[in-house]
Protein backbone atom coordinates (compact mmCIF):
# COMPACT_ATOMS: atom_id res chain seq x y z
CA UNK A 1 0.00 0.00 0.00
CA UNK A 2 1.55 3.29 -1.42
CA UNK A 3 0.47 5.79 1.69
CA UNK A 4 2.04 8.73 0.45
CA UNK A 5 -0.29 7.92 -2.63
CA UNK A 6 -3.52 7.66 -0.60
CA UNK A 7 -3.08 9.44 2.67
CA UNK A 8 -3.90 13.08 0.69
CA UNK A 9 -7.04 11.75 -0.81
CA UNK A 10 -8.44 9.96 2.12
CA UNK A 11 -7.43 13.47 4.26
CA UNK A 12 -9.53 15.25 1.56
CA UNK A 13 -12.40 13.18 1.77
CA UNK A 14 -12.52 13.27 5.43
CA UNK A 15 -11.80 17.02 5.45
CA UNK A 16 -14.47 18.46 2.38
CA UNK A 17 -17.45 16.42 3.67
CA UNK A 18 -18.31 17.14 6.95
CA UNK A 19 -18.14 20.86 5.38
CA UNK A 20 -20.37 20.00 2.74
CA UNK A 21 -23.31 18.65 5.36
CA UNK A 22 -21.83 15.02 5.75
CA UNK A 23 -21.87 13.52 9.43
CA UNK A 24 -20.32 10.02 9.37
CA UNK A 25 -17.66 9.65 7.59
CA UNK A 26 -15.78 5.87 7.94
CA UNK A 27 -12.85 4.25 6.04
CA UNK A 28 -14.32 1.09 5.04
CA UNK A 29 -11.53 -0.80 3.07
CA UNK A 30 -7.87 -0.12 1.72
CA UNK A 31 -6.48 -2.33 -0.70
CA UNK A 32 -4.15 -2.40 -4.21
CA UNK A 33 -6.14 -3.86 -7.11
CA UNK A 34 -4.47 -4.58 -10.85
CA UNK A 35 -5.27 -2.46 -13.39
CA UNK A 36 -8.88 -3.21 -14.09
CA UNK A 37 -11.56 -2.15 -11.97
CA UNK A 38 -15.48 -2.75 -12.07
CA UNK A 39 -17.77 -0.12 -11.72
CA UNK A 40 -21.30 0.74 -12.03
CA UNK A 41 -23.47 4.14 -11.30
CA UNK A 42 -21.08 6.98 -11.57
CA UNK A 43 -17.08 6.56 -12.30
CA UNK A 44 -15.66 10.29 -12.40
CA UNK A 45 -11.79 10.55 -13.82
CA UNK A 46 -9.22 13.03 -13.53
CA UNK A 47 -5.87 13.23 -14.78
CA UNK A 48 -3.17 14.56 -12.65
CA UNK A 49 0.40 15.57 -13.32
CA UNK A 50 3.16 17.35 -11.91
CA UNK A 51 5.94 15.54 -9.47
CA UNK A 52 3.28 12.49 -10.04
CA UNK A 53 1.70 11.90 -12.91
CA UNK A 54 -1.44 9.78 -13.34
CA UNK A 55 -5.16 9.67 -12.72
CA UNK A 56 -7.66 9.21 -10.17
CA UNK A 57 -10.90 7.35 -10.59
CA UNK A 58 -14.31 7.83 -7.76
CA UNK A 59 -17.07 5.37 -8.01
CA UNK A 60 -19.97 5.86 -6.44
CA UNK A 61 -23.79 3.68 -7.32
CA UNK A 62 -26.36 5.65 -8.72
CA UNK A 63 -28.93 5.75 -5.29
CA UNK A 64 -25.75 7.09 -3.74
CA UNK A 65 -24.69 9.62 -5.72
CA UNK A 66 -28.35 10.82 -5.91
CA UNK A 67 -28.04 11.32 -2.05
CA UNK A 68 -24.91 13.09 -2.47
CA UNK A 69 -26.36 15.63 -5.02
CA UNK A 70 -29.33 16.10 -2.39
CA UNK A 71 -26.94 17.07 0.52
CA UNK A 72 -25.07 19.41 -1.81
CA UNK A 73 -27.68 20.67 -3.03
CA UNK A 74 -29.17 21.79 0.55
CA UNK A 75 -31.47 18.59 0.94
CA UNK A 76 -33.11 19.56 -2.17
CA UNK A 77 -34.94 16.27 -3.44
CA UNK A 78 -33.10 13.99 -6.48
CA UNK A 79 -35.29 11.66 -8.13
CA UNK A 80 -33.26 11.09 -11.00
CA UNK A 81 -29.33 12.35 -12.27
CA UNK A 82 -30.21 15.37 -13.73
CA UNK A 83 -27.85 17.47 -15.83
CA UNK A 84 -27.94 19.65 -12.17
CA UNK A 85 -27.39 16.62 -9.89
CA UNK A 86 -24.82 15.65 -12.27
CA UNK A 87 -22.94 18.64 -11.89
CA UNK A 88 -23.09 18.52 -8.14
CA UNK A 89 -21.26 15.24 -8.01
CA UNK A 90 -18.54 16.39 -10.98
CA UNK A 91 -18.21 19.21 -8.49
CA UNK A 92 -17.75 17.09 -5.73
CA UNK A 93 -14.42 15.36 -7.46
CA UNK A 94 -13.21 18.27 -8.58
CA UNK A 95 -13.14 19.64 -4.47
CA UNK A 96 -11.48 15.74 -3.18
CA UNK A 97 -8.87 16.18 -6.03
CA UNK A 98 -8.08 19.31 -5.70
CA UNK A 99 -7.84 19.22 -2.07
CA UNK A 100 -5.63 16.32 -2.34
CA UNK A 101 -3.31 18.12 -4.04
CA UNK A 102 -3.25 20.55 -1.44
CA UNK A 103 -2.68 18.04 0.77
CA UNK A 104 0.56 16.72 -1.54
CA UNK A 105 2.11 19.87 -1.73
CA UNK A 106 2.43 20.13 2.04
CA UNK A 107 4.18 16.90 1.14
CA UNK A 108 6.13 19.18 -1.04
CA UNK A 109 4.59 16.94 -4.12
CA UNK A 110 3.79 19.63 -6.52
CA UNK A 111 0.75 18.27 -8.78
CA UNK A 112 -2.23 19.89 -10.77
CA UNK A 113 -5.58 18.75 -11.95
CA UNK A 114 -7.65 18.38 -15.04
CA UNK A 115 -11.23 18.74 -15.54
CA UNK A 116 -13.10 15.83 -14.49
CA UNK A 117 -15.08 13.22 -17.09
CA UNK A 118 -18.37 11.87 -15.75
CA UNK A 119 -19.13 8.34 -17.06
CA UNK A 120 -22.64 6.43 -16.12
CA UNK A 121 -23.60 2.93 -17.16
CA UNK A 122 -23.61 -0.64 -15.69
CA UNK A 123 -20.63 -3.16 -15.22
CA UNK A 124 -18.11 -0.25 -16.03
CA UNK A 125 -14.56 -2.03 -16.87
CA UNK A 126 -12.13 0.94 -15.62
CA UNK A 127 -8.56 0.84 -17.06
CA UNK A 128 -6.30 3.05 -15.48
CA UNK A 129 -2.90 4.08 -16.34
CA UNK A 130 -1.14 1.87 -13.97
CA UNK A 131 -0.87 -1.84 -13.10
CA UNK A 132 -0.86 -1.26 -9.52
CA UNK A 133 -4.18 0.72 -8.23
CA UNK A 134 -4.49 2.10 -4.78
CA UNK A 135 -8.21 2.01 -3.58
CA UNK A 136 -9.98 3.28 -0.37
CA UNK A 137 -13.60 2.64 0.67
CA UNK A 138 -15.44 5.13 2.02
CA UNK A 139 -19.22 4.91 4.08
CA UNK A 140 -20.76 8.44 4.01
CA UNK A 141 -23.70 8.25 6.26
CA UNK A 142 -24.66 5.31 4.47
CA UNK A 143 -23.67 5.76 0.70
CA UNK A 144 -20.21 3.80 -0.61
CA UNK A 145 -18.04 5.98 -2.08
CA UNK A 146 -14.62 3.97 -3.70
CA UNK A 147 -11.68 6.38 -4.95
CA UNK A 148 -8.87 4.48 -7.13
CA UNK A 149 -5.53 6.42 -7.35
CA UNK A 150 -3.39 4.98 -9.81
CA UNK A 151 -0.19 7.61 -9.74
CA UNK A 152 3.57 7.05 -10.65
CA UNK B 1 -3.57 45.85 -23.05
CA UNK B 2 -5.99 47.81 -25.37
CA UNK B 3 -9.45 48.23 -24.55
CA UNK B 4 -9.24 47.62 -21.14
CA UNK B 5 -11.25 50.25 -19.37
CA UNK B 6 -9.91 51.43 -15.68
CA UNK B 7 -10.91 53.38 -12.70
CA UNK B 8 -9.07 54.75 -9.95
CA UNK B 9 -10.39 54.67 -6.54
CA UNK B 10 -8.11 56.99 -4.14
CA UNK B 11 -8.79 59.49 -1.78
CA UNK B 12 -5.74 61.65 -2.76
CA UNK B 13 -6.03 63.45 -6.04
CA UNK B 14 -2.42 63.97 -6.39
CA UNK B 15 -2.38 59.24 -6.45
CA UNK B 16 -5.23 59.51 -9.07
CA UNK B 17 -3.37 61.90 -11.17
CA UNK B 18 0.21 59.83 -10.57
CA UNK B 19 -1.99 56.39 -11.62
CA UNK B 20 -3.63 57.95 -14.63
CA UNK B 21 -0.70 58.83 -16.22
CA UNK B 22 0.92 55.49 -15.37
CA UNK B 23 -2.05 54.00 -16.89
CA UNK B 24 -3.10 56.02 -19.64
CA UNK B 25 1.14 54.80 -21.04
CA UNK B 26 -0.16 51.88 -21.28
CA UNK B 27 -3.29 52.24 -22.92
CA UNK B 28 -5.51 51.92 -20.91
CA UNK B 29 -8.30 53.68 -20.99
CA UNK B 30 -9.23 56.01 -17.96
CA UNK B 31 -13.59 55.72 -17.47
CA UNK B 32 -13.33 57.08 -14.25
CA UNK B 33 -12.08 58.19 -10.71
CA UNK B 34 -13.68 58.29 -7.53
CA UNK B 35 -12.41 59.85 -4.50
CA UNK B 36 -14.63 57.72 -2.04
CA UNK B 37 -16.41 54.78 -1.08
CA UNK B 38 -20.01 55.81 -1.51
CA UNK B 39 -18.41 57.47 -5.22
CA UNK B 40 -16.89 54.64 -5.82
CA UNK B 41 -20.04 51.80 -5.67
CA UNK B 42 -21.95 54.01 -7.71
CA UNK B 43 -19.55 55.10 -10.04
CA UNK B 44 -18.61 51.11 -10.48
CA UNK B 45 -21.82 49.92 -11.17
CA UNK B 46 -22.65 52.52 -13.92
CA UNK B 47 -19.55 52.02 -15.81
CA UNK B 48 -18.69 48.64 -14.88
CA UNK B 49 -14.66 48.63 -15.24
CA UNK B 50 -12.47 46.30 -16.39
CA UNK B 51 -10.33 46.81 -14.10
CA UNK B 52 -10.45 49.25 -10.58
CA UNK B 53 -7.34 49.94 -8.38
CA UNK B 54 -8.17 50.70 -5.07
CA UNK B 55 -6.77 52.61 -2.44
CA UNK B 56 -7.49 50.88 0.65
CA UNK B 57 -7.92 53.85 3.06
CA UNK B 58 -11.03 55.79 2.33
CA UNK B 59 -12.34 58.34 4.13
CA UNK B 60 -15.99 56.73 4.20
CA UNK B 61 -14.64 53.04 4.21
CA UNK B 62 -11.95 51.03 3.92
CA UNK B 63 -10.81 49.65 0.24
CA UNK B 64 -11.90 45.72 1.53
CA UNK B 65 -15.39 46.91 2.00
CA UNK B 66 -15.92 48.61 -0.48
CA UNK B 67 -13.89 45.91 -3.04
CA UNK B 68 -16.57 43.59 -1.54
CA UNK B 69 -19.63 45.67 -2.30
CA UNK B 70 -18.28 46.16 -6.21
CA UNK B 71 -17.81 42.55 -6.48
CA UNK B 72 -21.02 41.60 -5.54
CA UNK B 73 -22.85 43.38 -8.65
CA UNK B 74 -19.81 43.43 -11.06
CA UNK B 75 -18.09 39.60 -11.41
CA UNK B 76 -15.97 40.55 -14.19
CA UNK B 77 -14.16 43.27 -12.75
CA UNK B 78 -10.67 42.95 -11.94
CA UNK B 79 -9.58 45.22 -8.87
CA UNK B 80 -6.10 45.55 -7.48
CA UNK B 81 -5.30 47.17 -4.24
CA UNK B 82 -2.84 49.77 -4.48
CA UNK B 83 -2.18 51.33 -1.16
CA UNK B 84 0.61 52.89 1.01
CA UNK B 85 -0.19 50.13 3.29
CA UNK B 86 0.97 46.97 3.34
CA UNK B 87 1.40 43.64 5.77
CA UNK B 88 0.45 40.14 5.72
CA UNK B 89 -3.06 40.40 6.98
CA UNK B 90 -4.29 43.07 5.02
CA UNK B 91 -3.24 41.06 1.99
CA UNK B 92 -4.83 37.85 3.17
CA UNK B 93 -8.38 39.86 4.06
CA UNK B 94 -7.67 41.62 0.33
CA UNK B 95 -7.54 38.23 -1.18
CA UNK B 96 -10.37 36.76 0.74
CA UNK B 97 -12.41 39.25 -0.77
CA UNK B 98 -11.71 39.07 -4.21
CA UNK B 99 -9.47 41.65 -4.62
CA UNK B 100 -6.66 40.32 -7.56
CA UNK B 101 -3.66 41.47 -6.22
CA UNK B 102 -2.10 43.91 -3.73
CA UNK B 103 0.49 46.56 -5.05
CA UNK B 104 2.65 49.10 -2.29
CA UNK B 105 2.72 53.19 -2.91
CA UNK B 106 4.49 54.35 -4.59
CA UNK B 107 3.74 52.19 -7.37
CA UNK B 108 6.46 51.72 -9.87
CA UNK B 109 5.59 51.53 -13.54
CA UNK B 110 7.00 48.64 -14.28
CA UNK B 111 5.39 46.39 -11.35
CA UNK B 112 1.90 47.73 -12.74
CA UNK B 113 2.49 46.84 -15.81
CA UNK B 114 3.10 43.35 -15.05
CA UNK B 115 0.39 43.28 -12.65
CA UNK B 116 -1.89 43.80 -15.14
CA UNK B 117 -0.48 42.01 -17.84
CA UNK B 118 -0.84 38.88 -15.93
CA UNK B 119 -4.48 39.57 -14.92
CA UNK B 120 -5.20 39.98 -18.39
CA UNK B 121 -3.52 37.71 -20.16
CA UNK B 122 -5.35 34.80 -19.18
CA UNK B 123 -8.48 36.52 -21.35
CA UNK B 124 -6.45 37.07 -24.66
CA UNK B 125 -5.05 33.09 -24.36
CA UNK B 126 -8.39 31.83 -23.76
CA UNK B 127 -9.19 33.45 -26.80
CA UNK B 128 -6.22 32.39 -29.23
CA UNK B 129 -7.01 28.41 -27.89
CA UNK B 130 -10.76 28.81 -28.24
CA UNK B 131 -10.20 29.75 -32.17
CA UNK B 132 -7.45 27.30 -32.61
CA UNK B 133 -7.82 24.07 -30.66
CA UNK B 134 -10.37 22.42 -32.86
CA UNK B 135 -7.99 22.68 -36.24
CA UNK B 136 -5.24 21.21 -33.67
CA UNK B 137 -7.39 18.30 -32.85
CA UNK B 138 -8.82 17.77 -35.98
CA UNK B 139 -5.63 17.63 -38.02
CA UNK B 140 -3.85 15.69 -35.38
CA UNK B 141 -6.12 12.90 -35.52
CA UNK B 142 -6.47 13.29 -38.86
CA UNK B 143 -2.83 12.44 -39.82
CA UNK B 144 -2.28 10.21 -37.27
CA UNK B 145 -5.49 7.67 -39.42
CA UNK B 146 -4.09 8.64 -42.77
CA UNK B 147 -0.54 7.55 -41.51
CA UNK B 148 -1.63 4.21 -39.93
CA UNK B 149 -4.97 3.04 -41.15
CA UNK B 150 -4.70 4.92 -44.16
CA UNK B 151 -8.00 4.73 -46.73
CA UNK B 152 -10.82 7.38 -46.44
CA UNK B 153 -10.42 9.35 -43.49
CA UNK B 154 -12.99 11.79 -42.79
CA UNK B 155 -13.20 14.55 -39.49
CA UNK B 156 -16.60 15.85 -39.33
CA UNK B 157 -17.91 17.99 -36.86
CA UNK B 158 -21.12 17.62 -34.86
CA UNK B 159 -23.11 20.82 -35.36
CA UNK B 160 -24.92 20.75 -31.68
CA UNK B 161 -23.74 17.84 -29.38
CA UNK B 162 -25.81 17.19 -26.56
CA UNK B 163 -25.03 16.98 -22.97
CA UNK B 164 -24.81 13.58 -23.12
CA UNK B 165 -23.24 10.65 -25.62
CA UNK B 166 -23.16 7.16 -25.25
CA UNK B 167 -20.04 5.01 -25.83
CA UNK B 168 -20.07 2.98 -28.98
CA UNK B 169 -17.70 0.25 -26.47
CA UNK B 170 -14.75 1.40 -25.61
CA UNK B 171 -13.81 5.12 -24.29
CA UNK B 172 -10.54 7.01 -23.53
CA UNK B 173 -10.16 9.99 -21.25
CA UNK B 174 -7.59 11.99 -20.85
CA UNK B 175 -6.78 15.18 -18.90
CA UNK B 176 -5.22 17.85 -19.75
CA UNK B 177 -3.72 20.42 -17.86
CA UNK B 178 -2.16 23.94 -18.41
CA UNK B 179 -3.08 27.68 -17.99
CA UNK B 180 -6.55 26.75 -19.50
CA UNK B 181 -7.08 23.02 -18.20
CA UNK B 182 -9.45 20.78 -20.32
CA UNK B 183 -10.05 16.92 -21.27
CA UNK B 184 -10.02 15.09 -24.52
CA UNK B 185 -12.35 11.82 -24.77
CA UNK B 186 -12.07 9.11 -27.52
CA UNK B 187 -14.96 6.64 -28.51
CA UNK B 188 -15.25 3.73 -30.58
CA UNK B 189 -16.62 0.44 -30.59
CA UNK B 190 -14.83 -2.98 -30.11
CA UNK B 191 -14.48 -3.67 -33.44
CA UNK B 192 -13.40 -0.66 -34.71
CA UNK B 193 -10.66 -0.98 -31.91
CA UNK B 194 -9.55 -4.06 -32.91
CA UNK B 195 -9.42 -3.62 -36.60
CA UNK B 196 -7.17 -0.36 -36.26
CA UNK B 197 -4.78 -2.49 -33.62
CA UNK B 198 -4.73 -5.69 -36.24
CA UNK B 199 -4.25 -3.52 -39.52
CA UNK B 200 -1.28 -0.92 -36.84
CA UNK B 201 0.64 -4.16 -36.14
CA UNK B 202 0.08 -6.43 -39.00
CA UNK B 203 -1.27 -8.81 -36.56
CA UNK B 204 -4.56 -10.71 -36.88
CA UNK B 205 -4.25 -12.50 -33.55
CA UNK B 206 -4.82 -9.30 -31.37
CA UNK B 207 -7.36 -9.53 -28.78
CA UNK B 208 -9.19 -6.57 -26.77
CA UNK B 209 -6.77 -5.87 -24.35
CA UNK B 210 -4.14 -5.29 -27.01
CA UNK B 211 -7.22 -3.26 -28.24
CA UNK B 212 -7.27 -0.84 -24.82
CA UNK B 213 -3.77 -0.62 -24.98
CA UNK B 214 -3.73 0.85 -28.64
CA UNK B 215 -6.95 2.98 -27.82
CA UNK B 216 -5.04 4.30 -24.83
CA UNK B 217 -1.76 5.19 -27.10
CA UNK B 218 -3.90 6.01 -29.72
CA UNK B 219 -6.06 9.03 -27.39
CA UNK B 220 -2.22 9.67 -25.84
CA UNK B 221 -0.68 10.52 -29.03
CA UNK B 222 -3.98 12.50 -29.86
CA UNK B 223 -4.02 14.59 -27.38
CA UNK B 224 -0.14 15.02 -27.16
CA UNK B 225 0.40 15.91 -30.68
CA UNK B 226 -2.77 18.53 -30.66
CA UNK B 227 -1.67 20.09 -27.04
CA UNK B 228 2.23 20.47 -28.76
CA UNK B 229 0.74 22.25 -31.68
CA UNK B 230 -1.19 24.87 -29.29
CA UNK B 231 2.07 25.51 -26.98
CA UNK B 232 4.19 25.69 -30.18
CA UNK B 233 1.00 29.03 -30.97
CA UNK B 234 1.66 30.51 -27.49
CA UNK B 235 4.31 29.25 -24.80
CA UNK B 236 2.55 30.37 -22.33
CA UNK B 237 -0.47 27.56 -22.71
CA UNK B 238 1.87 25.20 -21.01
CA UNK B 239 -0.59 22.48 -22.09
CA UNK B 240 0.77 19.05 -20.45
CA UNK B 241 -1.64 15.64 -20.78
CA UNK B 242 -2.12 13.25 -18.17
CA UNK B 243 -2.38 9.52 -18.74
CA UNK B 244 -5.55 7.76 -20.47
CA UNK B 245 -8.07 6.21 -18.35
CA UNK B 246 -10.03 3.87 -20.51
CA UNK B 247 -13.77 2.47 -20.05
CA UNK B 248 -14.84 -0.58 -21.57
CA UNK B 249 -18.91 -1.49 -21.15
CA UNK B 250 -22.23 -2.10 -22.93
CA UNK B 251 -24.43 0.98 -22.07
CA UNK B 252 -21.83 3.76 -21.07
CA UNK B 253 -23.06 6.91 -21.17
CA UNK B 254 -20.45 10.39 -21.26
CA UNK B 255 -21.01 13.67 -20.09
CA UNK B 256 -19.77 15.90 -22.10
CA UNK B 257 -21.85 19.22 -22.02
CA UNK B 258 -20.23 20.55 -18.54
CA UNK B 259 -17.34 22.44 -19.88
CA UNK B 260 -17.23 23.98 -24.08
CA UNK B 261 -16.69 21.58 -25.90
CA UNK B 262 -16.78 20.21 -29.86
CA UNK B 263 -17.33 17.36 -30.60
CA UNK B 264 -16.48 14.99 -34.07
CA UNK B 265 -16.78 11.91 -35.71
CA UNK B 266 -14.21 10.32 -38.12
CA UNK B 267 -15.40 8.33 -40.33
CA UNK B 268 -12.44 5.82 -41.51
CA UNK B 269 -12.66 2.57 -43.39
CA UNK B 270 -12.75 0.51 -40.20
CA UNK B 271 -15.25 1.84 -38.22
CA UNK B 272 -16.04 5.40 -37.22
CA UNK B 273 -14.52 7.52 -34.37
CA UNK B 274 -15.78 9.74 -31.78
CA UNK B 275 -13.92 12.77 -30.28
CA UNK B 276 -14.89 15.32 -27.89
CA UNK B 277 -12.38 17.81 -26.64
CA UNK B 278 -12.49 21.20 -24.37
CA UNK B 279 -11.13 23.58 -22.14
CA UNK B 280 -12.90 25.90 -19.54
CA UNK B 281 -11.14 28.92 -18.58
CA UNK B 282 -8.57 28.94 -15.86
CA UNK B 283 -8.20 32.34 -13.65
CA UNK B 284 -4.92 33.69 -12.50
CA UNK B 285 -6.44 34.31 -8.80
CA UNK B 286 -3.66 35.97 -7.17
CA UNK B 287 -0.94 38.28 -9.43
Amino acid sequence: MDIEIINPFIASVTDVLPQLGFESINLIEQKEKTKKIAASGIVLTLGIVGDKKGNVAYAIDTEGAKQIASIMMMGMPVDELDDMAKSAISELSNMLTANAAINFSNDNITVDISPPTMLTGENIELSMSRDQVTCVEFDIDGIKLEINVALD
Amino acid sequence: MENIRVMIVDDSTFSIAVLKRMLQKDGLEIVGTALNMKEAIQKAQELKPDLITMDMTLPDGDGIECSKEILKHLHDTKIIAISAMMDKEIIQRSRKAGIRGYLQKPVDQIDLDSAIERLFEGEELYGVLKNNFEEAFKESIFSFLKREIGGEVAVEKIADHAMTTNSSGISVAIGIIGRHDGRLIMDMSEATALGMTKKILQDDTQQIDDAINFLSEFTNVIGGNACSLLNGLNRSFGLRVSPPTVFRGKDITISIGDIMSESFIIKTDLGNVFMNVGFQKGDVEWI
